[in-house]
């Protein structure tokens, strides 16, 4: 009984504060139903929009936008670094050779380079010597810690789509659900009850909304844990990505996320890349519940891990 | 030290949690109750009196039609309460009473809500009472059945098969000669270890009192996110963020080397109803799937909407290496608003784990031997 509530009591300061963000975003929701339908058909009129919408060929959903629905997957290296990279040996070549080597690639940062302010440059840099550094420990210092992937935590917004795991999109009218394999990590895109982030999270809080046919999600309320890749690039909690999700046929679309964060960059600056269908007959996303693959690592320093056929019985 | 500062930090939030408690209850009321509800959350008598009230309106209503989706399936969407009070297994002295009648089940009620709220200092550290953490302050109902199990005939689950029986024995011995160097692996369970949430799959299975009701029923976390696409039913509990993602185009399974936590599960319609079958299961030991059962556990689901805060959930639970025999339950999961769930991450910050593991490891050098409760394998 003890063990539980230990457990929870992190889940319920989180609930606790989401209920009350919760119960202060449901007035919103009571604004006149013409208000909102009123709101897709102005944005439609945006020029930006009016090209977008007369592409053909694309899957509709019964509402006339696009239809979403599958699984995608990026196909890019940015994982290992956003910003364009040398193939190199991993972090263990002794022990991992080639299996643990990393590709090189082109990157998918717009311009090249990350637009960093001189001191969150250094924080970078001090990242990537840091990345593999595990600090398990029941107070906040937790996180001052390595990569986040290292550990099997939720790899937030845009690193989600750029990790080279499958993603499945469910799309309805009011509310967009993706899933990721990496994870089992989930996000609720709230496509009719816009509201302000009612905690932090490790995916942040989605708002989202059709410009043409183009799905535009605003993503807030990160909790500034989250890193973008295995090279130390990151931002804080006053990250505000907006992604833009464009059909370019049946099976693939364009990605893009503006990174805002004025506490770590000069200026905003964007990724993108394309995400591709999946179109194996019989693609489906497998569990990949890392949690059971990290224990050993981060809590044998500790002395916790000890399994079964390790004791001394 | 350490303990210390989680306690705080625990109750600061159970108290945030108190303060908001009457709102939800307003929320997750069924509509028409509201003026029936306790002006202040530690109001059980109030509480239950409101519960009872729903009840007693019928939760299934006849001749209800569902609503369909735009692409003509029934519409099961929404967040289904998985919260209990009715026990598994129906209590022995009961014999074949199926049912209680309409005073008995309010009875019944009454004392679990009761038992729910009373602070018993040798098990809990707070008085969920006061924090809104029980099932009958989460929106958990009065049941006229005496037992979710409602085949064998007398609500009880078939015996073991001989190999479960020795199966059980070897890992009791085994908890009794754990040494003290015992790790994460040995003590801490699933939900322990955030590897899985609370009752995602079958999502009810009964309040049962003792070792493991709080958990399951409590009604904080046990809430069923249900998404449904075309082609999909996709489930996310609250508990862990567990997702299950249900194609209903009855697709072949995944090869039977192919084992996960939550199993491989294929829908089909059967008129208003979704019936989902899941197998490939994995063999989590030292831990088990549900109930003692193993990577043959074989679950069918079968939902349906039978009111509009009303779900029917019923399931066939079929594993030849545990039970002489399939056994099933039904039960129903009442509607919460709002439609939507929360990020729970829960591995990124389990500070519990190392208090667990660590105090776990303590209390065994210093001679407690019966360790069960404490996250041991059962």
């Amino acid at each position: 009984m003890r063990i539980r509530w230990i457990g929870v009591s992190v889940l319920v300061a989180v609930v606790a504060v989401v209920w009350a963000a919760s119960i202060q975003g449901q007035a919103p929701a009571a604004a006149p139903a013409a208000a909102r339908q009123a709101q897709p058909a102005a944005r439609q009129a945006t020029p930006a929009a009016a090209p977008a919408r007369q592409a053909t060929g694309l899957a509709r959903a019964e509402d006339g936008h696009p239809n979403l629905n599958g699984i995608w997957q990026a196909m890019n290296s940015a994982n290992y670094d956003v910003e364009a990279h040398n193939a190199k040996p991993g972090s263990h070549p002794e022990l991992m050779g080639a299996w643990g080597a990393e590709p090189g690639g082109m990157g998918i940062v717009e311009g090249g380079t990350i637009p960093y302010k001189p001191e969150a440059l250094k924080k970078k840099q001090d990242n990537f010597k840091n990345r593999m550094l595990v600090k398990v420990t029941n107070d906040p210092h937790r996180f001052d810690t390595g990569d986040t992937e290292l550990q099997c935590f939720r790899p937030g917004v845009p690193r989600a789509n750029y990790m080279p795991f499958p993603f499945q999109i469910f799309q309805n009218r009011d509310q967009i659900l993706m899933v990721y394999e990496y994870k089992g990590a989930m996000r609720t895109v709230f496509m009719d009850k816009h509201q302000e982030a009612p905690v932090d999270s490790w995916m942040g809080w989605s708002n989202g909304r059709w410009e043409g046919d183009t799905l535009v999600i605003d993503v807030t309320g990160f909790n500034g844990h989250q890193w973008l890749d295995r090279a130390g690039n990151f931002f804080s909690d006053t990250a505000h990505v907006v992604e833009r999700w464009t059909p370019r046929g049946r099976d693939h679309m364009m990605y893009e996320a503006t990174i805002e964060d004025p506490a770590v960059y000069t200026r905003p600056w964007k990724v993108s890349f394309p995400v591709y269908r999946r179109l194996e007959a019989n693609a489906q996303l497998l569990e990949f519940n890392c949690v059971p693959f990290v224990e050993e690592m981060m809590y044998t320093p500790l002395g916790l891990y000890n399994p079964p056929n390790r004791s001394s019985r | 030290m350490r303990n210390r500062m989680l306690w705080i930090a625990g109750a600061a939030a159970l108290a945030t949690v108190a303060s908001l408690s009457m709102t939800v209850l307003l929320a997750q009321a069924p509509s028409g109750t509201k003026k029936a509800l306790p002006q202040t959350a530690t109001s059980t008598d109030a509480a239950i009196k409101a519960s009872a009230d729903a009840f007693k309106k019928s939760v299934e209503l006849k001749n209800y039609t569902v609503p369909k989706k735009p692409w003509g399936e029934p519409d099961l969407s929404g967040v289904w309460l998985t919260a209990t009070y009715t026990r598994l297994q129906r209590p022995e002295e009961l014999g074949d009473k199926e049912f209680f009648t309409e005073e008995e089940a309010i009875a019944e009620y009454k004392k679990a809500a009761e038992s729910d709220a009373e602070v018993d200092p040798r098990t809990v550290h707070y008085d969920w009472k006061e924090y809104a953490m029980d099932a009958w302050q989460g929106g958990a109902t009065p049941n006229l059945r005496t037992s979710l199990i409602v085949d064998p005939k007398n609500g009880r689950l078939p015996p073991p098969v001989p190999e479960a029986q020795q199966r059980r024995a070897a890992a009791a011995a085994a908890a009794r000669q754990l040494d003290p160097m015992l790790g994460v692996k040995t003590f801490g369970n699933l939900y322990t270890r955030c590897v899985l949430g609370l009752g995602a799959i079958p999502l009810v299975r009964g309040g049962m009192p003792g070792a493991d009701s709080a958990a399951t029923a409590a009604g904080v976390t046990a809430e069923a996110f249900f998404f449904q696409s075309p082609g999909y039913l996709t489930i996310v509990m609250q508990s862990n963020n567990d997702v299950r993602i249900i194609p209903t185009d009855n697709r072949p399974h995944v090869p039977s080397q192919v084992r996960q936590w939550l199993g491989d599960s294929r829908g089909h319609w059967e008129g208003n109803t979704l019936v989902v079958e899941t197998t490939n299961f994995f063999d989590p030991k030292p831990a088990t799937n549900f109930l003692g059962s193993t990577d043959q556990l074989q679950l069918v689901e079968r939902f349906t909407r039978v009111g509009p805060n009303t779900m029917r959930y019923q399931y066939t639970v079929t594993d030849p290496k545990t039970w002489t025999r399939p056994w099933s339950v039904e039960s129903s999961m009442p509607r919460v608003d709002p439609s939507m769930i929360y990020e729970f991450a829960c591995h990124e910050q389990n500070y519990g784990l190392i208090n667990v593991v660590t105090g776990t490891q303590i209390r065994f050098r210093e001679g407690v031997r019966d360790l069960r409760g404490n996250g041991a394998p059962e």
